[in-house]
């Protein structure tokens, strides 16, 4: 018998010993001035002329300047840019640069500007984001091979930038304030190379201290911002990809903020925390080949609107977390109310319209999906409303890469997808969403294709004058909710829990609109 | 002996060789372009067509496969499409912390599975060792995700003595959950092997004789039961430690451990060739290498085997 006591030992010890050591080595402090911050998926890269994914261009933004830049409330401000001036309708702008350094101690002048721009419309930098700059003077053609006649921007001298548009483009400014038109610091991006997205010099607000891959990436305050200075010590975004996890480490005061997720609203209401709370320039669509019979009908398509309790799933499977779309321009961009309702849950009158159309038995279809456990769930909820109208719908689902793919190629019958916004623009939602220029990789997957839109949204992105302008905008918009190329869904509202030792946070309209530069703790 | 080494060693590039070449043509049968993946939510085609030239995917499969194979010959992995950084670099970053991970979590389970299965088999009670054994039963079937779940809610948020989450710089305080999630399956499997094991050798006339010779019962355990029990526990930590070492990738998500088999998912949603490829690589030819050290193991501990080719 010794001999089993002898490895009872051993087993309890094997058990006890991690708590043990826990308890001993316990209460790592979380007091600092570091604010902590939790990301789902790593950046892949800050360098602004590759940052296209949501977490890149968040912390790309902090570590460079832009000539301006985004506030919480989305509003243009100033940047390296202090002043500017839009000449000759909006044919020009001219910048007036304050004083600013780079994080590696030199001075950001004009000519900075002009490497940045130069650099992402050139053709080796490989940019999927060059087409924000694609309006300057001279872009199109340099990009596609053409000598730089540096017509697109020019430094009168140090501190003022002089760029020319090939036409007025309204929403110029919300573009320059984009990651990718971040100003880079030359010297380090020829020394750099590719490399320079793991050690980027901007003269933003924050500078890379450390990036432990998978694991943490930390800003500290840049000495050389010449803005308001920050009191913070630091911003720490940690990689945790489990909701769950997230969630925990909030509980036990290591993260500052969390984005609750949709399911857990209930609780935290409950639980009295003070929830923040803000509609996202986000639109959730189902999107239908309009291309491919039956859904080149758009009876067909105005039917399986009709087929779907919207308002339903928003409750039920959204917890009240959205807002019924009847359009395609979130609320905070409008500057009227959305078109009157065409769509009201109404399964006969769905039928009805399905028989005009010649399926008066419905018919089968694919909806394509990404993984995406919410996706899912609404998708369960469609596939039922629609099987009431006599349409079987089979949910296919694929990861993120095989399911761009198919959509960009015009593979499925209607596919699951949203929309984010770039910069607060209505522009950003029409434009690249039913524009038949931007048919594919450019944004519009379901091949919609109006003449009238498309010329109703090139007037309005030219025109300088916001009242016409958005008149235009309206117009288009009620044009394509009446052709219904879309199953309009909602507009999602996101919420975040803060930490009560954090003072002055707000969840930015923008992704990139928060610098923390008036958060404290 | 030192042929038999020799031998497998030989055998790691014809393998190696052929897991290259599977890699590489699995990751073009499969659908999912890397350039799409990289370009975000709103490109043209023509910046696609660029990027595919620069990252030399306009190029035919054949010479594609041949610029690859001359790469692993000068033993350069190439670097991510994504990130731009050399994938060998990405590796020697990320497998320490997965290794300090599987070898946690197998010292756990070794040491946790032998002691509860030879428990539940030399104790005298019943219902120690039914309580053992249904403890293995949940360990086996307890899907990885909600028992991190659990050991996250006791012993971070509840008793607050763990942090939640974390690589936390290499703290040992971060490791211990993973570390315990990780071996819970090995644990229980290993005790039950154990168990059966123990039993088994019980009823051998070897251990009658050590015990009628007079040796005690510590002796007799250690010396005649355990050593013939182990064989098949060698055969199982084996294999569960080759596949930690690839990497977890449910614990480490839960976690937030910064490892090797998130990498490679992340790797595979982004159609990141040459992430995918080198990592995969490394990790076959680690898997190689620990069953080589299991084969090796096995003489140690059973003289009556001895790997093939070895003289007697």
């Amino acid at each position: 018998m010794t001999g089993m006591s002898g490895s009872l030992r051993a087993g309890v010890m094997t058990f006890l010993l991690p708590i043990a050591l826990a308890v001993v080595g316990c209460s790592r402090a979380g007091d600092d001035a570091t604010v902590r911050l939790a990301l789902q998926t790593e950046p892949t890269t800050l360098d602004p002329a590759y940052s296209v994914d949501f977490s890149s261009g968040r912390i790309a933004s902090l570590v460079h300047s832009n000539l301006v830049a985004f506030d919480p409330d989305a509003r243009v401000v100033p940047d390296l840019a202090l002043s500017w001036e839009i000449l000759d309708g909006g044919r020009r702008y001219v910048f007036h640069l304050g004083r600013a350094r780079f994080s590696q101690g030199r001075s950001v002048t004009a000519s900075d500007v002009v490497y940045s721009v130069r650099r992402l419309l050139d053709p080796e930098t490989v940019s999927p984001r060059w087409w924000l700059l694609k309006p300057l003077r001279g872009a199109a053609a340099y990009h596609g091979g053409a000598s730089w006649d540096g017509e697109a921007v020019q430094a009168v001298d140090d501190s003022t930038v002089v760029m020319r548009l090939e036409y007025p483009v309204a929403h110029f400014l919300g573009l320059l304030a984009m990651p990718a038109a971040g100003i880079v610091c030359r010297e380090e991006v020829e020394r750099l190379g590719k490399g320079y997205g793991r050690a980027p010099c901007g003269s933003g607000p924050w500078m890379l201290s450390s990036w432990r891959e998978g694991d943490e990436v930390l800003l500290v305050p840049n000495p050389g911002y010449s803005g308001p200075r920050t009191a913070l010590a630091g911003l720490s975004f940690r990689v945790i990809p489990e909701q769950m996890t997230q969630i925990a480490e909030f509980e036990v005061g290591s993260l500052d903020v969390l984005e609750v997720p949709r399911a857990e609203l209930e609780h935290w209401r409950a639980a009295g925390s003070p929830l923040l709370w803000k509609e996202e320039l986000r639109v959730v669509y189902i999107g239908f080949n309009t291309v491919k019979p039956p859904f080149s009908d758009p009876r067909v398509r105005r039917a399986l609107n009709m087929a779907v309790d919207v308002e339903k799933i928003i409750a039920h499977v959204l917890f009240g977390a959205g807002t019924r779309s009847r359009g395609v321009v979130p609320p905070s961009l409008r500057f009227s109310p959305e078109p009157a309702e065409r769509y009201p849950y109404d399964p006969a009158g769905a039928k009805a319209l399905l028989a005009e159309a010649g399926y008066p038995n419905g018919f089968s279809m694919e909806i394509w999906q990404r993984e995406n456990p919410e996706a899912g769930r609404v998708l369960e909820s469609v596939q039922g409303y629609l099987a009431d109208v006599g349409v079987t719908a089979k949910l296919v689902t694929r990861e993120w890469g095989a399911f761009k793919e198919a959509i960009d190629r015009g593979t499925p019958d209607a596919f699951f997808l949203d929309w984010l916004a770039d910069y607060p623009d209505a522009e950003n939602f029409l434009a690249p969403l039913f524009s038949s220029s931007n048919i594919g990789g450019g944004g519009n997957r379901t091949g919609y294709r109006n003449v009238r839109v498309d010329s109703l949204l090139d007037a309005a992105a030219a025109c300088m004058d916001a009242a016409k302008r958005w008149e235009l905008y309206r117009t288009a918009e009620a044009i394509v909710y009446g052709d219904a190329p879309w199953l309009f869904l909602w507009f999602p509202e996101k919420y975040e829990v803060v930490s009560p030792r954090l003072t002055g946070y707000r969840i930015p309209l923008i992704f990139n609109g928060q610098r923390f530069l008036d958060v404290g703790v | 002996m030192r042929t038999f080494i020799v031998k497998r060693l030989a055998m790691l590039v014809p393998i190696l060789l052929g897991v290259a070449t599977l890699t590489f043509i699995l990751m073009y049968v499969v659908p999912g372009d890397p350039v799409r993946a990289l370009a975000g939510e709103r490109y043209d085609e023509e910046t696609l067509a660029r990027m595919r030239t620069e990252l030399g995917l306009d190029r035919p499969l054949a010479v594609q496969y041949v610029a690859f194979l001359g790469r692993l010959a000068r033993f350069d992995l190439g670097r991510s499409f994504v990130t731009r950084r050399p994938v060998a670099e990405a590796i020697r970053e990320r497998f320490p912390r997965t290794l300090v991970l599987a070898l946690s979590a197998m010292v756990l389970a070794i040491v946790g599975g032998i002691a509860i299965g030879t428990i539940a088999a030399w104790g005298r009670r019943p219902v120690v060792s039914r309580i053992l054994m249904t403890f293995s039963l949940v360990g086996v079937s307890m899907p990885v995700f909600w028992l991190g779940l659990l050991l996250i809610y006791l012993f971070a948020i509840k008793l607050r003595v763990l942090p939640p989450s974390g690589y936390g710089g290499g703290s040992i305080r971060n490791l211990i959950l993973p570390a315990v999630t990780l071996s819970f399956a090995s644990m229980a499997t290993i005790a039950r092997v154990t168990r059966s094991g123990v039993l088994d050798a019980l009823g051998e006339d070897y251990v009658r004789t050590a015990r009628a010779k007079g040796l005690g019962e510590r002796i007799v355990l250690g010396k005649h039961v355990l050593r013939n029990a182990l064989i098949p526990v060698i055969t199982i930590a084996g294999a569960d430690f080759g596949s930690y070492l690839s990497g977890s990738v449910l614990t480490e998500s839960i976690f937030g451990w910064p490892g090797l088999g998130r990498f490679v998912v992340q790797a595979i949603l982004r159609r990141d060739f040459p992430v995918i490829q080198g990592a995969v690589l490394f990790m076959a030819l680690l898997f190689i290498l620990v069953n080589l050290a299991v084969d090796l193991s096995y003489g140690a501990i059973d003289p009556r085997i001895r790997p093939e080719g070895g003289k007697r």
